[in-house]
């Protein structure tokens, strides 16, 4: 336990016993976990804290008025009424879809084996801005490949249309991309929560006499609430902060939702707006706020069965003939979400045109080159982003480690405190954050503006969540008693972290390090605010290059992106992968 | 006067539930642990036990008493001293092995020595004597994952003994294995401990491993140390039925002390008449008591034999056990009497037959008014 006084230790023993007072635990090693975590905790909370004084503070009195002039911003009914159908709408659809997917591969036969684990995490591979552009690329009424196919198909069995049949820039467009890229999020949740529930609940039902169903309403959904609920807190955060997905298709469908309007009103207006952009955004919190208390006592109110004994794997429910279809829909999802779009960009990139009919004899690689490397504004943008991911993933990963790792070993209201703060940024938008950034840095004294470091700083902010997730993940596959067993055979706290922590964790944290990586080089929410000319970055770009309209240029940058983001995994995965594989224990 | 290798005295320790109310884990424990000496600390889950293991290696704080290992204090609580457990010179045996999965066992090992900053010869050395003498040397180069339960903890046992500890803590490390292997570690950890005299606290809720391993046994209920003797005098002496109960079978009839002569004999009135017993504790006249006697103490007779306490009963159920057969004999209602006969002949049901124990083997264990006849608390 800590104490705020730091009481020197009575040497009233030899050296080697190193006798403390107690309360003082102040090793190097210990004081090195509490800088990194209470320097997080300041990067995270000192932005936050600004955002919200300057709402109501303006020039150094308490002040209303920008709150009050957020209420009177034109079409505010309409916006709030857009955004939440989009997130309600998609996130419902996206927790569905996640719960049957979860299902599907945790509980019955439709197990592709190893590749059922990592096909619902495929689409993470992809930035969503690059997967949304390539979804404009496929989806449009008219140049869309996804219906020019459709209608070439329609047109042999006699059915002409001049467009469509899909059109992206519609509401039900807009809710299916939103979906699509919730999904991820209520599956991983679902399955863990899956794979703890007691399968011997459910061999029970089907003992008595429950049929398939049965079984799955009355055992299997009321004991996974837990992971459902905190799934839709995930997925209305996340929906919520979303820009790219409206800024490429919203606009087009003339749908307008509360994260582009704070967009618009920031890079559009001079900072006198910026009070409202942070009203709007206390909206967002205010609702998501409410959401977490409700999802909190939807917990309380019920009991829920984990894992009784030993884990064992529960029989899986056989499907029969039914496992071909179950299995088409998992690989559906991996179709819409990861091989369309990315047919779209590459069709296009190759073909140097957006258009339907592909020249199939005239593909070539040059447009690429172009884009990529003789346009030194995109090449910039596209390097900026891997620099930023390449390091700042590290860092992150870095600090996420040491935070889960003293968060595991101490327990106590500092641990709770670094704990909280550091997926404090889930709940915030990400716009609020990048606000925070700009207000916090961007000026004097730190005068940060149009740097690297004011986004690097920015990106670790925001996506701390992910890493420290992931972190927590591969903490806790280091048991108490392991690292219990190496104090007791005389080694300190930091020799215990490096020889026993750190190897068991690093296949966990080098995932998370992945997926962090996408995140830090595809970021658009940090990037839409704090990226300017002197520090591009590749998803600022994208959006750049979509208001210019030049769809080439930009389906070979989001595939140039992509692929970087796919080649960097698929390395990092095979290199974890012939390591000698620790096998879980 | 022998070494003292641990001595804890008055060593509290309380947890706090997740609705806030307080739980005594500890509670007032004094105990001293003689050089060579192994002690069991027995008991059934949540009394104690554990949380008394590990604060005697530093896993746990305390919150008042204190700990004093080879003379030398570890915790106090009045001095506001804690030494980590890192630097306490013991080793321990945890109940889920916790070997690291990553390393080798020999590099398991080996960790201790390398943590002492240890010459590589010197490492290599002793690592090998080690594992040779718990018989796993051809394991050397083999991870945890790939070996069975019982190799596991012998690579457990031989990274507690290889940096030559003369404290050796055990978390109940038998009760992951199977029967047969159990058995033949426990024997093993016996002559081992005995070879290499090494002072061991060995935590078990099995009264089979604490008869084996035990120099003295202590029996633990709800943080306190409710008796500490030798496995005899816990088996022939307990000094109250939860202790009676939970070391072995016994039969237990209850009657009231009508009165206490001054030769020290006691008379029990029972249902079944007035009984004399020389062997008490604690007893008044008036106080409600339970006359205790194990089954092995008890004959089957078609007399009553003089000068011994007999009960006229029927055979209810009589079982082949193998090494020794269970008759339960009905004495009446409420009274069932189990008797243990080495012989292999199982009676007739319905039999009429005596039972029949010597005076010396009852002993009388008070009885609270809030106790339960078939419940032991």
């Amino acid at each position: 336990m800590i104490e705020a006084n730091a009481v020197v230790a009575q040497e009233v023993h030899s050296d080697r016993h190193g006798v403390r007072a107690l309360g003082a635990r102040f090793t190097p090693f210990q004081i090195f976990s509490l800088l990194v975590g209470f320097g997080t905790a300041s990067l995270i909370l000192y932005p936050f804290f600004l955002v919200l004084v300057r709402l109501f503070w303006v020039d150094g009195s308490f002040n209303i008025e920008p709150f009050r002039n957020v209420l009177q911003l034109p079409n505010l009914g309409q916006l709030i009424f857009n955004t939440f159908t989009l997130v309600i709408a998609g996130g419902g659809i996206a927790l569905l879809v996640g719960f049957v997917l979860a299902w599907l591969n945790e509980r019955t036969d439709a197990r592709i084996g190893a590749l059922s684990d990592i096909l619902p995490l495929l689409p993470f591979v992809m930035p969503v801005i690059a997967a949304t552009a390539g979804w404009v690329i496929i989806g449009a009424p008219r140049a869309g490949y996804l219906n020019y196919y459709i209608r070439a198909v329609l047109d042999l069995v006699g059915i002409h249309l001049k467009q469509g049949p899909f059109d992206i820039f519609t509401w039900y467009g807009l809710i299916f991309v939103y979906a699509l890229y919730l999904i991820p999020y209520p599956y991983l949740l679902i399955s863990a929560g899956l794979r703890n529930l007691d399968p011997s609940l459910e061999e029970q039902a089907r003992v008595c006499g429950a049929g398939l169903w049965k079984t799955l309403r009355k055992v299997t959904l009321p004991n996974v609430w837990p992971s459902i609920a905190g799934s839709a807190l995930i997925v209305a955060t996340i929906g919520f902060a979303m820009i790219s997905v409206p800024i490429l298709i919203g606009t087009g469908a003339g749908i307008q939702v509360i994260s582009t309007r704070i967009v618009r009103l920031l890079n559009f207006t001079y900072p006198a707006k910026m009070a409202e952009a942070i009203g709007l955004s206390l909206i967002v919190l205010i609702v998501l706020i409410g959401i977490w208390r409700l999802q909190a006592r939807l917990i309380k109110g019920g009991r829920f069965a984990t894992i009784g004994g030993r884990a064992a794997r529960g029989r899986r429910i056989e499907l029969g003939r039914w496992r071909w279809v179950a299995r088409s829909v998992t690989f559906g999802y991996v179709f819409f979400a990861l091989i369309a779009p990315l047919y779209g960009l590459l069709i296009t990139s190759l073909n140097g045109f957006w258009t339907p009919k592909t020249r199939w004899g005239e593909l070539t690689l040059e447009h690429f080159r172009t884009v990529l490397w003789l346009d030194h504004k995109t090449r910039e943008s596209l390097f900026n982003s891997v620099y930023l991911g390449l390091i700042g993933a590290t860092i992150g990963m870095i600090i996420a480690a040491t935070i889960s790792s003293y968060v595991q070993r101490s327990t106590g209201k500092v641990s709770v405190f670094i704990d909280g703060v550091a997926k404090l940024p889930a709940a915030v938008s990400g716009l609020i954050l990048a606000i925070g950034f700009i207000l916090a840095f961007a000026g004097p004294p730190f005068r940060l503006h149009g740097t690297m470091l004011i986004l690097l700083l920015a990106f670790l902010a925001t996506h701390m969540p992910s890493g420290s997730i992931a972190a927590d993940g591969a903490a806790s596959q280091v048991g108490h008693s392991l690292m219990e067993a190496s104090y007791v055979s005389g080694a300190s706290e930091s020799r215990t972290f490096w020889k026993i922590n750190m190897p068991l964790m690093l296949p966990g944290l080098v995932a998370g390090w992945s997926l962090l990586f996408v995140r830090y080089a595809g970021d658009f929410q940090a990037s839409a605010l704090l990226s300017g000319t002197t520090n591009q970055t590749a998803g600022k770009k994208i959006i750049e290059i979509y208001e210019m309209g030049s769809f080439a240029y930009l389906a070979a940058l989001a595939m140039g992106l992509t692929a970087i983001t796919g080649t960097v995994i698929a390395v990092v995965f095979a290199l974890t992968r012939k390591r000698s594989s620790i096998s879980a224990l | 006067m022998e070494d003292i290798v641990v001595e804890v005295r008055n060593l509290q320790k309380a947890f706090k539930r997740a609705d806030g109310t307080p739980v005594k884990a500890i509670d007032d424990v004094s105990l001293s642990v003689r050089s060579g000496e192994c002690i069991v600390l027995l008991g059934p889950s949540g009394c104690g036990k554990t949380t008394l293991l590990r604060s005697i290696a530093g896993l746990e704080k305390p919150d008042a008493g204190e700990i004093l290992i080879g003379g030398e204090t570890m915790f106090s609580g009045a001095q506001r001293l804690e030494v980590p457990a890192q630097n306490r010179d013991l080793s321990m045996i945890f109940q889920s092995y916790a070997l690291w999965p990553h390393m080798t066992a020999f590099d398991n090992v080996a960790f201790p020595l390398r943590s002492r900053k240890t010459p590589k010869e010197e490492v290599v050395e002793r690592v090998n004597q080690t594992l040779a003498l718990v018989g796993v040397t051809e394991l050397a180069g083999q991870h945890p994952s790939d070996m069975s339960g019982g190799q596991q903890q012998r690579v457990a046992l031989a990274r507690a003994l290889v940096a030559g500890d003369n404290l050796i803590l055990l978390d109940e490390p038998l009760s992951n294995v199977d029967a047969k292997v159990r058995d033949q570690l426990r024997r093993e950890l016996v002559e081992m401990q005995q070879e290499l005299n090494f002072s061991a606290i060995y935590v078990t809720h099995d009264q089979i491993e604490a008869m084996e391993l035990a120099d003295r046994i202590a029996v633990m209920d709800l943080g306190k140390i409710v008796q500490l003797g030798s496995p005899r005098e816990i088996y022939e002496k307990p000094s109250s039925r939860y202790v009676a109960n939970f070391v072995g079978t016994v039969n237990e009839l209850p009657g009231t002390v009508a009165s206490i002569s001054l030769d020290g004999s006691v008379a029990v009135t029972t249902q079944l008449g007035t009984v004399y017993v020389t062997n008490e504790e604690y007893l008044t006249k008036g106080s409600n008591t339970v006359l205790s006697f194990r089954p092995e103490r008890c004959s089957i007779s078609s007399q009553p034999v003089d000068g011994n306490l007999n009960f006229p009963g029927t055979v209810k159920r009589s079982t082949f056990f193998g090494s020794n057969t269970e008759h339960h004999i009905e004495i009446s209602e409420q009274l069932d009497i189990v008797v243990w006969q080495v012989d292999s002949k199982q009676l007739d049901h319905q039999r009429d037959v005596w039972v029949t124990v010597e005076h010396g083997d009852i002993r009388a264990l008070p009885f609270g008014e809030d106790e339960n006849l078939n419940e032991c608390n």
